[in-house]
């Protein structure tokens, strides 16, 4: 019964679907952006990963209307002066250090800020960001306006409250997502959707100034936008909609460049698959989605090239894949990155298992400046609730073999889209190798794949049946509301404590 | 469906009690620190290192060392304290931390014992980890076996504390008001709402739809 629904594409119980879906849909950006927004005033300004950077690339977008030409980590006179108000030096990946902490030291910053309100800004550096592409700074630069009578924390905070409105947008279109690639019960959305909406690295990483926040919106909106001209057909909206995308993520973090392969096999195939009946017709989709996707980038790279950077920015790099000198080693190293080490290759990693300890570890709970960790027992603890739902999603796939062979086309794609991010973070991780294992690889890189663990968490709970599955699925929804309470409490003993 | 209503309100009740039991256990404290005040990398070792250094004061009651090792993904490291050639505790951290220290938890001893040397090691090929410290005179730095190093790192002792985080509830708020644009305790009542309303909708959202 359950497998035949899986096939069917249609929604169940027509009339009244949607109008649920799209409750529940609004409830979970919600979620999202609440969490998000609630993480924002737990980590301290500044201390996440790279903030001072993706501040100082806002701050000179809005103040000298041209993108950062310098990575150098020599920031605004303004910025500077609130970093060392705040010992941000000393607490930043000094976990026994904790921030400000008494009357005389709010004194002295709020003088600090009094006195440099008027400085010199310039001339500054945007860090690592500097080489990323504009469009999430661009939207920064409303909040940083905004708060401008407020000085350098005033500007941070709202901006970090733009991030976490657009982790509400994640958490709606993994949502979205699920409603059209688990189209057969509605409950189980439900449940995926929450996971992702409480997914504690997701409001960390969202409830701060960085633009994995809009790439992680991006790409669950790819992921739905695929699933949906899957379901329902490659429309010329649809079509558009997802050409504009490939343009959004691209010109907002360099990583979404992983997703775009996936994304163009999604197009060719649904073009393929309507050529049976249109015939040369069927192209037009593809075409507008082509345009839409290319006129912005292109736009992008006549920039860069007036202002002589480099076309993609640090997206060139990348395509020096193929002339580096050990190809088979870069590859070795990208397995290992993920996969258990095979025979014949060499060892990269000698003491540490990535798949555990960077990857499982790190997004069971990384935050801070990835500096902020539970306990060594606690990941060892949280082997048995992750263990329990890999083994009920695994059983769920089993039982719904025909639905997945029938869909192989359609997963071939979500495999193809996960495989480009995790190859790009691999080649990006590569380059600082042998000098470091595993450098420039952060659990949250995985993170734009959010709408596939959702569905792994909502056919999890399917795996319990019609009539057990939602007490299986509110069990994970409790789940996930301790686990990110939890995650909240330890960020906050680090900091505060 | 009733059975929801029940597994929703047991799993709350489960985290309610687990929540209640972590906040009444006390945060450590840092019960001695060695000389060094500094942190400065004066050392770092890809490929693995067995590092001692002596002349360091072991507190009563120590649970834990914090080490200022910095890594990105930091191998397992073994700590042995030693007087003269006996052990008196030990501890191992596994792989995967990161930052600028690590802490490995150790055997409490009932006494403090002064004059004691502190051995850790860790091992990897490309896993680079720095020490961090200060640069001292040859005859008071740390050792390997293959010679002395340049300084000493910095290690902290650190032991439960007696306050509950319940009775550091009202500082831990105060302290969350400050660096901030707008200061003050209210900071944590907000969070505290925030996340309140999340976890609210989040479970009405499970009880009207999981059925």
């Amino acid at each position: 019964m359950s497998t035949a629904l899986l096939t069917r594409p249609r929604l169940p119980r027509p009339a009244l679907a949607p109008r649920r879906g799209r409750v529940a849909a609004i409830a979970c950006a919600t979620v999202a952006a609440l969490n998000a927004a609630s993480w924002s005033f737990i980590t301290p300004p500044f201390q996440s990963t790279d903030e001072p950077s993706h501040f100082a690339y806002v701050e000179q977008l809005a103040s000298e209307g041209r993108v950062p030409s310098s990575d150098s980590e020599v920031f605004s006179s303004r910025e500077a002066l609130v970093l060392r108000a705040l010992r941000w030096a000393a607490v930043k990946r000094k976990p026994e250090n904790r921030t400000i902490a008494s009357a005389g030291e709010q004194r002295t910053l709020e003088a600090d800020l009094a006195s440099g309100a008027g400085g010199t800004r310039g001339p500054a550096g945007a860090g690592v960001a500097a080489s990323q592409p504009p469009l999430y700074y661009a939207l920064e630069t409303i909040p940083y306006w905004l708060g401008s009578g407020g000085g350098v924390l005033a500007q941070l905070q709202l901006m970090r409250l733009l991030s976490a409105m657009v982790a509400g947008a994640t958490a709606l279109f993994a949502f979205l997502f699920l409603r059209e690639a688990l189209p057969a019960a509605p409950w189980a959305w439900v449940v995926g959707g929450l996971a992702v909406a409480l997914m504690p690295l997701l409001a960390s990483s969202s409830g701060a100034v960085n633009p994995d926040a809009m790439l992680f919106a991006v790409s669950a909106a790819s992921f739905y936008c695929i699933a949906r001209a899957f379901r329902r057909g490659l429309t010329p909206r649809l079509a558009v909609a997802i050409g504009a995308l490939i343009a959004i993520g691209s010109l907002t973090k360099i990583t979404f460049a992983g997703l775009i392969p996936g994304v163009l096999l999604g197009l060719i195939w649904l073009t393929a698959r309507r050529w049976r009946s249109l015939g040369r017709a069927a192209l037009r989709e593809l075409g507008l989605a082509l345009a839409a996707a290319c006129s912005p980038l292109c736009a992008y790279v006549v920039l860069n090239l007036i202002s002589g950077r480099a076309a993609l920015g640090l997206a060139s790099g990348i395509f020096a894949f193929a002339s580096r000198p050990s190809l088979g080693g870069e590859l070795s190293y990208i397995w290992q990155l993920y996969l258990p080490r095979l025979p014949g290759m060499s060892r990269d990693f000698t003491d540490i298992s990535p798949i555990r300890n960077l990857w499982f570890d790190g997004l069971v709970g990384q935050y801070g400046w990835a500096d902020t960790f539970f306990p060594g027992w606690a990941y060892d603890v949280a082997l048995v609730p992750a263990g329990l739902l890999a083994a009920l999603c695994l059983r769920s796939l089993v039982g719904r073999l025909r639905a997945l062979r029938a869909r192989a086309p359609e997963l071939g794609v979500y495999l193809a889209m996960s495989v480009g991010l995790l190859l790009v973070i691999g080649v990006g991780s590569y380059s600082t190798f042998p000098q470091l294992a595993a450098g420039f690889a952060e659990p949250r890189y995985l993170l734009p794949l959010l709408p596939l663990m959702g569905a792994a968490i909502a056919l999890a709970a399917r795996a319990g049946g019609r009539r057990w599955g939602p007490v299986v699925g509110a069990l994970i929804v409790v789940m996930f509301v301790a686990y990110d309470l939890v995650s909240q409490l330890q960020v906050i003993a680090r900091y505060y404590g | 469906m009733r059975s929801v209503r029940i597994a929703l309100a047991a799993g709350l009740a489960l985290t309610a009690l687990g929540i209640g039991v972590l906040l009444s256990r006390s945060p450590p404290v840092v019960a001695g620190t060695g000389t060094v005040r500094q942190e400065k990398r004066f050392a770092s070792s890809p490929g693995g290192a067995s590092v001692c250094q002596a002349g360091e004061r072991l507190p009563a009651g120590t649970s834990a060392l914090r080490l200022a090792l910095a890594a990105i993904l930091g191998p397992a490291v073994t700590v042995e304290v030693l007087e003269g050639d006996r052990l008196l505790t030990r501890g191992e951290r596994g792989a995967g931390w990161g930052g600028g220290a690590v802490t490995v938890h150790v055997k409490p001893l009932a006494r403090t014992r002064s004059a004691v040397t502190v051995c850790f090691a860790f091992a990897g090929e490309h896993e680079r980890v720095s020490l961090l410290g200060e640069e001292t005179p040859a005859s008071l730095a740390a050792s390997t076996p293959q010679g002395v190093l340049p300084g000493r790192i910095r290690i902290e002792y650190l032991r439960p504390g007696g306050s509950s985080w319940w009775s550091l509830a009202a500082q831990v708020a105060r302290h969350m008001g400050l660096g901030r644009a707008w200061a003050g305790t209210w900071i944590a009542l907000l969070v505290l709402s925030l996340t309140a309303a999340s976890a609210t909708l989040a479970l009405w959202l499970g009880v009207r739809e999981l059925r």
